[in-house]
């Protein structure tokens, strides 16, 4: 202990020695840090902002039945309400390259579920929660809890408390979640929840209609929504689905808004590998900084070892320096980078969230964990960039490094 | 006492090898005064450097009461120079960010083998025996290159080491600043009983010695 406090003083006075070059040194780990953690923290909170707007702009392309009637609609949310069904696995006997997720759908159109008025029709949807992604980025207003079987998702047309019981087929159901506003009348209207659910309702749904509809049969879906990968366009992936699939109808959503989806996440990979990069070019200089400042402290190095000290301790005594240093500036760079994340919060985000684009904020814990990763990140950048030389001169003879070789 | 056998160091420079010490045999008695003596560039400091543990030898031995301590390891060499040498340069050698008493107490307080406290008393008493006792809080900044020398020899003494070496540590003093260096370090070779091998170019302290080294060109002058 009394080891290390000293070897730790030692090190804080050697920082206080060249208060210039200790300055410089913080404010350019400072600066780096600040923008790995501001640049990390926004491109994270636009991702997920993004994913769920992106989302909500629907698919790219949807299959359904050749014979299948579609509504050509701006936002490709859900599949058509038609008697034609496609097989389950289609997509995955296919083998197609380009889409990124493809989310199948069930949509059974019926007057007898009981729910509403007499005769009314409803849409009860059944989708797959692993690959959805037109449906659930729509909910607005949910229970404080996660989905529980029996829980049924509403359209936004649909006015029926949060929480309350609903019957479809006799049974008992518990709105769960409700979805915003979208313009497309099978999701407004529509009565959301997990395929399986629907499936496990088609005893009691043949019981009334005597009849087992073919989208409620086990491998049978209604269609599938379709995101395609970066990279991938929409005409090549239509004409390979068409080319492999047949007897399907291949619906395509807006060109622009599929350019732009595609286009934004590739620049955010981009200014991620800037950032790293940026990283990688911070922990450059410092261990070109330290070479320089462990061979101009040659002497007193070799003094240390004249007078007893261990190579531990003096490769301990340089990292500390650097560590102290390094880590200090990444703690200055995440507090700078927090009043960044306050200007933009006041402008930039303010302004997204006036027009009426979403803008999720990275959660506080995950905040933490980026703003402790810079700090610990920076620390490691001054370890590594001091450790070679500390430990080359460690090797040295006392005798050699006071006389400046070494 | 100590014991040196065929002991060489060549160094390696750009143009070619060079010979500091060649094949000195040299025995020393326990708490004798030894005075070395030579031109500059002899090879004094090199030998003095390879006596000390500083400098590894090229070929030969170093046995110091018995131990050959260039077969040691790392850490039982930093042990042995930490413990058994004390160490006076022939330039300032004290670290500038601590003070007087702080760089007394180092070679203790890297060791650790005795506590906080105890260090800290040694350390002030040492001090106050080579005449600095109003100097504890000084920098060596603030103090002149007598009492940094004196400072040193503080240093070298906290361990009770049974090797005091000096290479030259009065080589940029004034004259009465070297005879009460030189008084110092004499007095530690009396009272303590420490054997010192001391450098010098002054051949009237050389005259006081129990035995005189002189080295010519790298080797011992018969």
């Amino acid at each position: 202990m009394l080891q290390h406090w000293l070897l730790g003083s030692l090190a804080l006075q050697n920082i206080g020695r060249r208060k210039a070059r200790a300055s410089l040194l913080i404010a350019a780990v400072a600066i780096s840090s600040a923008i790995v953690f501001t640049g990390v923290v926004m491109m994270r909170s636009i991702e997920t902002s993004m994913a769920v707007g992106f989302s909500r702009l629907g698919a790219d392309l949807m299959v359904v039945p050749q014979n299948a009637l579609t509504n050509i609609t701006a936002a490709l949310l859900t599949a058509e309400p038609t008697g034609e069904v496609l097989d389950a696995d289609l997509l995955d006997q296919a083998h197609i390259t380009g889409i990124s997720r493809a989310a199948p759908q069930r949509v059974f159109r019926t007057e007898q579920s009981e729910f509403g008025g007499q005769g009314e029709s409803v849409d009860l949807i059944g989708y797959d929660p692993g690959n959805d992604f037109t449906i659930q980025p729509w909910i607005n207003e949910r229970l404080g809890r996660p989905m529980q079987p029996g829980d049924v998702i509403l359209g936004a047309a649909r006015d029926v408390p949060l929480g309350s019981e609903i019957a479809l087929f006799g049974k008992p159901f518990r709105v769960y979640a409700k979805l915003g506003r979208t313009g497309a009348g099978t999701h407004e209207r529509g009565i959301f929840m997990p395929s399986a659910e629907l499936l496990a309702l088609v005893p009691a749904i043949r019981e009334q209609t005597r009849k087992t509809p073919p989208m409620l049969e086990p491998r049978k879906v209604s269609g599938f929504l379709i995101e395609l990968t970066p990279g991938a366009t929409e005409l090549q992936v239509r004409f390979a689905l068409l080319s492999h699939l047949s007897g399907t109808k291949v619906v395509a959503g807006g060109s622009l808004l599929t350019g732009i989806r595609q286009g934004v996440t590739a620049l955010l990979g981009g200014a991620i590998s800037l950032v790293s990069m940026m990283f990688a070019s911070t922990a450059l200089m410092v261990s070109v900084l330290f070479s320089a400042i462990v061979t101009e402290r040659r002497s007193e190095l070799g003094l240390l070892k004249a007078i007893g000290a261990k190579r531990s301790q003096i490769v301990g005594m340089v990292l500390i320096e650097a560590i102290v240093a390094t880590g200090g500036g990444g703690l200055c760079g995440v507090v700078f980078g927090m009043l960044l994340l306050r200007l933009f919060e006041r402008s930039l985000v303010y302004y997204l969230t006036e027009i009426g684009v979403p803008f999720l904020w990275l959660d506080r814990m995950d905040t933490v964990l980026v703003a402790a990763a810079c700090i610990l990140g920076a620390g490691l950048i001054g370890a590594i960039g001091a450790l070679t030389p500390a430990w080359r001169s460690s090797r040295h003879d006392p005798y050699d490094l006071i006389r400046g070789e070494g | 006492m100590l014991s040196c056998r065929r002991l060489r160091k060549t160094y390696q420079t750009d143009r070619g090898p060079v010979d500091a010490v060649r094949g000195v045999d040299l025995d020393v008695a326990a708490r004798h005064y030894v005075a070395v003596i030579g031109r500059s560039g002899s090879g004094k400091s090199s030998l003095m450097a390879m006596i000390g543990g500083l400098s590894q030898p090229s070929a030969g031995s170093i046995l110091i009461e018995g131990a050959d301590i260039w077969s040691f390891n790392d850490n039982a060499m930093a042990q042995f120079r930490n413990r058994r040498i004390g160490y006076i340069f022939q330039f300032a050698s004290l670290l500038p960010t601590l003070r007087a008493i702080d760089n007394v107490a180092l070679p203790a307080l890297l060791d650790r083998h005795s506590g906080t406290a105890d260090t800290y008393n040694r350390a002030a008493q040492l001090l106050t025996e080579v005449g600095l006792g109003s100097h504890f809080d000084a920098y060596p900044s603030e103090m002149s290159a007598g009492e940094q020398r004196r400072t040193v020899i503080a240093r070298a003494l906290i361990n009770n080491p049974i090797l005091l070496l000096a290479d030259e540590p009065t080589s940029d003093l004034d004259v009465e600043t070297e005879s009460e260096i030189m008084a110092l370090l004499l007095n530690v070779n009396h009272e303590r009983g420490t054997t010192l091998i001391l450098v010098t170019h002054n051949l009237a302290l050389a005259s006081k010695a129990e035995q005189v080294v002189q080295i010519a060109d790298g080797a011992i002058v018969p």
